[in-house]
């Protein structure tokens, strides 16, 4: 028999309500010595007026006792699984090696992500001047490095057998394509808390998600990746925290005055398409990077973006005033072509990437005219038919040059006008006298929107160009990238594909 | 419209004309062939000469598709303009500045 204390007994009766509001909102306190302007510097100079910090809901009344409570039991599940995965050869269960290329591009591009955002986060949770917000955006600091971390252990176990896995984190910082999902975040983050709500936790975690985050977790079940997979149900109840904090931000700011709503839509008209452009890296790896594909980007777009969020969210936030965003029309209208076009510059250039590429076979090109059945066969299916002759002869073709990149996405100029599909838009752009390439209307507009911001940009091919990557030839750049002879190039005949037909097949082994 | 900040949000160009010299980057497009993602980004000498620059850059680029054939170059523009090339003229004396872009047909 045990004696508890009268103030245990009275703990414990406490409602959750209560409780909550014991330990998360009743901490604050109002500062005496010095006034909020002086403790909340950043709150102001964006142009939003909140007039009530405690308007803020939190729908998930969460303390930090049963946070860690609640991660901890995910965590060790999740690590079962990856003891389980790793002693057992899981890998060797995979659909196909070359199924690692879109994991690759997940640790390299994404990952990192996760990392900035957990430090975002940890800004916002000292920054924003209510408790609630506070407190929601400690809580999510939290699960982006748990996030960073779960997924660097559930990844490393694939370092053990295969290329392109060894330097994420250096490349994230250097390599060509990295820079796509870099500069995306690094944009976020130097805007201020407002705009990083906005942008990250409204445009990027409600609006795209599924488009940007889900499909390489569908991508890991459908190809036999179970310890990603599993890392995606550990985080799916933080993202659905995540989803309503996204979700809930909009409407308090948007509550709070009207003034904010300009701000707000301009903010979601710059930020979706900021996304919808990121997007395209995840719309070719879903329609040619996964053996067995899930669905293809334009179902995937009009399922989760046109039905759920363009029919169902908008109408929503039309009772705030909010629009869907501009040039959302462009991004329909491009649907057909954006994975096709983005994949183009992967295969163009993997010979500089830390993953390998390989032009779709038969089986492969009909499952995409299949896809798109108005426009594979004019536009794309051709181009890839090329390529096959060329391989035919003993050929790859690899672009020898750098290619020419959009100052706001940084995308390679790519995409094609709305009235003639074969023709590449070209937008420009002139200040202070100096031109500026964008690939859209989109990105056009939001270069136009804030100049001094993007003249900034760090574009990798004229990094390369002045010399400050490495040195001036392409194998001192591969080095100064973190890129090792393997990682790189064509898929059929390099080493992941080699050991994965030899760990398959017992009399291409040596020695045995 | 400009950058909100709480100071004074003044930066210079990352790739400002100024930083590359006696040398300019140019972009060069093979219009209406789709094995080319992109355009492709040089740095060359303003003073090259136009038939120096397309030997020299444009063929070695452009012949990474293997159907390439110098012969059929024609048509070339600078951004939307017409652009009358002379081998013998430099980039400068064509008219061609930094991160100018240049269009033929094969």
């Amino acid at each position: 028999m045990s004696i508890e204390s009268p103030r245990a007994a009275a703990w414990k009766k406490l409602p959750l309500k209560e409780r909550y509001a014991l330990l998360t909102r009743d901490l604050d306190w109002e500062p005496s010595y010095i006034d909020r302007e002086q403790l909340y510097p950043f709150t102001r100079y964006e142009g939003i007026k909140v007039h009530d910090w405690d308007g803020w809901q939190d729908p998930f009344r969460l303390t930090v006792d049963a946070y860690c409570k609640y991660q901890a039991e995910k965590d060790r599940r999740l690590y079962a699984v990856l003891d389980g995965f790793a002693q057992g050869q899981g890998h060797l269960t995979l659909s196909d090696a070359s199924y690692l290329n879109s994991i690759k591009l997940f640790i390299q591009g994404v990952t990192p992500l996760e990392y900035a955002a957990h430090r975002h986060f940890a800004f916002l949770a000292r920054h924003l001047e209510g408790p609630g917000p506070r407190f929601a955006a400690l809580c999510q600091s939290i699960d982006e490095l748990r996030h960073t971390q779960t997924q660097i252990h559930t990844i490393s176990n694939y370092n053990k057998y295969y290329s392109g896995f060894h330097s994420w984190s250096k490349m994230h910082d250097r390599v060509w394509y990295l820079a796509i999902p870099k500069s995306f975040f690094d944009d976020a983050m130097s805007a201020g808390p407002f705009e990083f709500l906005i942008a990250i936790s409204f445009s990027f975690e409600y609006l795209l998600t599924n488009l940007l985050f889900v499909p390489f977790m569908s991508g890991a079940s459908f190809n036999g990746d179970t310890p990603t997979m599993s890392f995606g149900f550990s985080a799916q109840s933080d993202e659905s925290r995540h989803m309503t904090l996204g979700l809930e931000a909009i409407k308090f700011l948007l509550e709070q005055d009207e003034d904010n709503v300009p701000i707000i839509q301009d903010w979601v008209d710059k930020w979706f398409w900021r996304a919808y452009r990121l997007s395209g890296l995840v719309a070719a790896m879903m329609d040619y990077m996964l053996p067995k594909p899930v669905m293809s980007w334009k179902e995937a777009f009009e399922l989760y973006f046109e039905d759920q969020m363009l029919g169902g969210l908008f109408p929503d936030l039309d009772f705030y005033g909010i629009r869907p965003p501009r040039h959302v029309d462009d991004a329909i209208a491009e649907k057909e072509h954006l994975s096709h076009q983005v994949y183009k510059i992967l295969h163009n250039f993997s010979s500089v990437a830390a993953f390998t590429t390989k032009t779709p076979d038969h089986v492969h090109l009909d499952w995409l005219s299949e896809q798109y059945p108005g426009t594979f066969d004019i536009y794309y299916r051709p181009t890839w038919e090329k390529h096959q002759r060329i391989e035919a002869g003993g050929g790859r073709m690899f672009v020898r040059g750098l290619p020419q990149q959009c100052q706001v996405c940084q995308l390679a100029i790519s995409f094609t006008e709305q009235d003639d599909r074969r023709k590449i838009s070209f937008r420009r752009s002139e200040f202070r006298g100096e031109t500026f390439h964008t690939c859209s209307d989109g990105c056009k507009w939001i270069f136009d929107r804030e100049p001094e911001k993007y003249v900034q940009a760090w574009l990798p091919v004229h990094q390369i160009l002045k010399g400050d990557c490495g040195g001036p030839a392409i194998p001192d750049v591969l080095a100064w990238y973190g890129i090792q002879t393997g990682d790189n190039g064509e898929y059929n005949g390099s080493p992941d594909e080699q050991f994965w037909r030899a760990w398959h097949d017992p009399s291409l082994r040596h020695g045995e | 419209m400009s950058v909100k900040a709480l100071y004074d949000y003044e930066f210079p160009s990352m790739d400002r004309a100024k930083l590359f010299g006696e040398d300019l980057l140019v972009y060069v497009h093979w219009e209406g062939n789709p094995i080319f993602c992109s355009a492709v980004c040089f740095r060359v000498p303003k003073t090259m000469p136009f038939g120096e620059f397309v030997t020299s850059f444009v063929v070695p680029w452009a012949e990474s598709d293997p159907d390439f054939d110098h012969e059929a170059m024609k048509h070339w523009r600078i951004f939307d303009e017409l652009l009358d090339v002379a081998d013998n003229k430099s980039l400068a004396d064509l008219g061609i500045g930094h991160k100018a872009l240049l269009t033929f047909a094969g």
